[in-house]
């Protein structure tokens, strides 16, 4: 038991962001060429990411005595990540021709990077705060999983459509969902992000207004709250329109959930690597004291 | 043991020749059963019935008189009514290893007019069915078809040889179609045209579950025909742009020697349609639409008869590569399943051989032993198991022998030896 604990203690985001970089390399073989050896690998190495994973939050979490979610941006950030692998592994293991991994994987890889170079120390969290917390963090990442889902889609779609429009064949077999499906489903990735991102806005501005130990003009002033809004504000315009418009095309969709959701997070991706150093906020608890591949715990 | 196929298949005999041999209904085949079975009697048999091919299967597990290919031309011959000149150059016959691999081969689609397509292997269990509903099975044709089934399914999960649709409209439905639209039971199909490949492809969008069909032609009769076939309406051409104004998918076969539809007028139609996906087959050559329909807005998806050969061609070439992999398996597959046919002849004969030594074994231990009443129950037990050890001893040579035959082939001169030999009854 004590060596499995010591086991879990020396798992690094290096172990798991090196496994999903081989399952990246290998779609990318099996978009060349499709093999029974090539999948098992391909599986083979997500599936032991995902184990890695998993066991570097748990562990994290158990050090700081917090959620994963709650404990701090670098934690959230490899949440984000392990919801797309969880849905890539169960997808690959449901269908063995569909494509995933080219669009998925790369996200995967950007959030874990990412996730390395953001606040990595846990919040200090008064007990009466902590739900609230709790709520607000879990919104907001099942917004951004919605966000990043629509993203995801819309660029499989774009590829589809293409393919469709020049009249190319899928080779060894593979598959893209069809052209309506994907359109469905980008759709309703969006429509029930956007109310959850709200949401999670939403608690945010009551924490700021319940706050004993900071004054609300000074949250206002934050930078990281700011850029954020200015985000969530994108893609609600984007969400009223598409609401509101009669009969969009997918492909106007697909384009527009690129631009608003890219935009979302990049943005939030790009508030979180700063506020580790060069942005002053007081969002999401203390500034960076990691380095690059912190070792879990 | 004797395992054969007589046949004929799209390679030895032209279409008119099979339609003439094929067992096309039901009823044809039950009474092509019973009339093999008063001919042949002790054989077991399947009948396998496609347009593309006719086969007798025939297998004795016993030695003795079996049917000739002569004996099932004769029978094709007075139950079909049709001169044995007329086809008998186009029978064939395989026996042994020859006949299980053919069966392999047709079970694989690697004896297919097109190359891995999939309804071989329904047509070959819908046939085994058949013959065990009309009691023609026997353990040796069960085995031979449910192996053959096997090894389909072994080709078909490690071989690409039925991967990618190698008929244009396969391709069409298949490859396009479905990557548009989810679900086709809610679209409405326009045929413009009454050809052959409008009619195919109507049937591949059916198996996807389209139930509204508009079939336009010039000559009402033909689209009247069509329609009524598919479960469809017929249209006049002056109905032409409402119907392409409402249809999903138009498939389009005029013959027409210049195109039916121009950029301008379709666009019109298109602004009737509220921009809604719709997917254009032009099988026509000429082509009955202008190129540039294509690219009029986001939602016109225009595949022309060349766009759907080159990829027909591209899936040949890609399947024609996996057909060495697939042999190889096939031909592993045989040899598995005669080493498994020829053990299981000597099986019989090697339990006949252990059983009368044993039972002599027994006899004269309990007569020794009846002589010998002092003998303590464990010396008794002593005596048993070394006269039991001796008995195995002698029988291990020969068994071993007729056993290492048995791979390389039916061990026939072998087994007759040993039933002389011993005195082994049939």
């Amino acid at each position: 038991m004590g060596g499995l604990v010591s086991s879990l203690n020396q798992v690094t985001l290096f172990c798991f962001l090196a496994s999903y970089g081989v399952t990246l390399g290998l779609e990318g073989v099996r978009l060349i060429r499709q093999s029974t050896v090539n999948r098992v690998f391909m599986l083979g190495f997500a599936v032991a990411g995902l184990v890695a994973h998993t066991a570097y939050l748990l562990v994290r979490s158990q050090h700081a005595n917090l959620p994963p979610l709650l404990s701090s941006v670098h934690d959230w950030l490899l949440v984000l990540a392990w919801l797309a692998m969880m849905f890539y592994v169960v997808l690959m293991s449901l269908d063995r021709d569909v494509i995933v991994g080219p669009f998925l994987l790369p996200l995967v890889l950007v959030l874990i990077t990412a996730s390395a170079f953001v606040k990595t120390t846990p919040q200090d969290l008064l007990d009466a705060e902590r739900e609230w917390k709790m709520l607000h963090a879990s919104l907001l990442v099942l917004g951004m999983a919605g966000v990043a889902s629509a993203f995801v889609l819309s660029l499989m779609y774009l590829v589809q459509h293409r393919r469709l429009k020049t009249a190319q064949t899928m080779k060894n077999g593979l598959t893209l969902p069809n052209l309506q499906k994907l359109a469905r489903w980008n759709w309703w990735a969006v429509v029930l992000a956007v109310p959850l991102l709200t949401l999670g806005m939403a608690t945010g501005v009551g924490l700021i207004l319940s706050s004993e130990n900071v004054a609300p003009e000074s949250w206002l002033s934050d930078p990281v709250i700011i850029g954020n809004s200015f985000g969530w504000l994108v893609m609600m315009v984007f969400f009223v329109w598409l609401l509101t418009t009669r009969r969009p095309t997918g492909k106007q969709v697909a384009w527009l959930t690129l631009g608003a959701g890219g935009f979302l997070l990049a943005t939030i991706l790009s508030l979180s690597l700063l506020s580790g150093s060069v942005l002053d906020t007081q969002h999401g608890g203390e500034p960076v004291e990691s380095s690059f591949l912190v070792v879990g715990g | 043991m004797h395992l054969q196929v007589v046949y004929c298949n799209h390679h030895t005999a032209d279409l008119s020749v099979r339609e003439r041999l094929a067992f096309a209904t039901e009823t044809q085949i039950q009474r092509a059963y019973e009339a093999l079975r008063n001919r042949f009697p002790t054989s077991e048999l399947v009948v396998v019935s496609t347009c593309n091919r006719v086969e007798v299967y025939t297998a004795q597990e016993e030695t003795g008189p079996t049917p000739s290919r002569e004996d099932i031309a004769q029978f094709f011959s007075e139950f079909h009514n049709v001169p044995l000149d007329v086809f008998t150059d186009d029978l064939l016959r395989h026996a042994g290893p020859e006949a299980v691999r053919h069966l392999f081969q047709v079970c694989c689609s690697l004896d297919s007019m097109v190359l891995g397509e999939p309804q071989i292997v329904n047509q070959v269990k819908e046939a085994y069915r058949r013959a065990q509903e009309n009691d023609a099975c026997g353990p040796l044709t069960r085995a031979l078809f449910e192996g053959a089934i096997r090894v389909s399914k072994r080709v078909r999960s490690e071989t690409g040889v039925e991967r990618g649709r190698v008929s244009i409209a396969s391709v069409a439905v298949g490859d396009f179609g479905k990557s548009i639209f989810d679900r086709f039971d809610d679209k409405l199909v326009l045929i413009v045209g009454a050809g052959e490949m409008a009619e195919e492809t109507l049937r591949y969008l059916k198996d996807e579950g389209v139930r509204e069909v508009v079939v336009i032609n010039r000559h009402p009769e033909r689209a009247a025909k069509l329609a009524e076939t598919w479960g469809g309406i017929a249209c006049g051409m002056d109905q032409l742009h409402t119907w392409m104004a409402k249809a999903d998918v138009i498939v389009s076969t005029t013959g027409a020697d210049r195109p039916i539809m121009d950029v301008a007028t379709f666009r019109k139609i298109r602004e009737q349609s509220d921009g809604r996906p719709v997917f254009i087959l032009d099988l026509g050559a000429p082509r009955d639409f202008e190129p540039g329909i294509g690219g009029l807005d986001e939602n016109v998806f225009l595949y022309d008869i060349d766009h759907l050969e080159a990829t027909c061609e591209r899936n040949r070439n890609a399947r024609a590569k996996e057909i060495e992999k697939a042999e190889r398996i096939v031909q592993d597959e045989t040899e598995k399943f005669m080493h498994s046919i020829y053990h299981r002849a000597t099986g019989p004969i090697i339990q006949r051989l252990r059983d009368d030594w044993h039972a002599i074994r027994q006899q004269e231990v309990d007569l020794l032993l009846g002589k010998l009443p002092h003998l303590t129950e464990a010396d008794q037990q002593a005596i048993e198991k070394t006269v039991e050890r001796i008995i195995n001893k002698l029988l291990h040579p020969p068994l071993s022998v007729l056993k290492d035959e048995a791979k390389a082939g039916p061990p026939d001169s072998l087994l007759n030896a040993l039933k002389r030999l011993f005195h082994l009854s049939e």
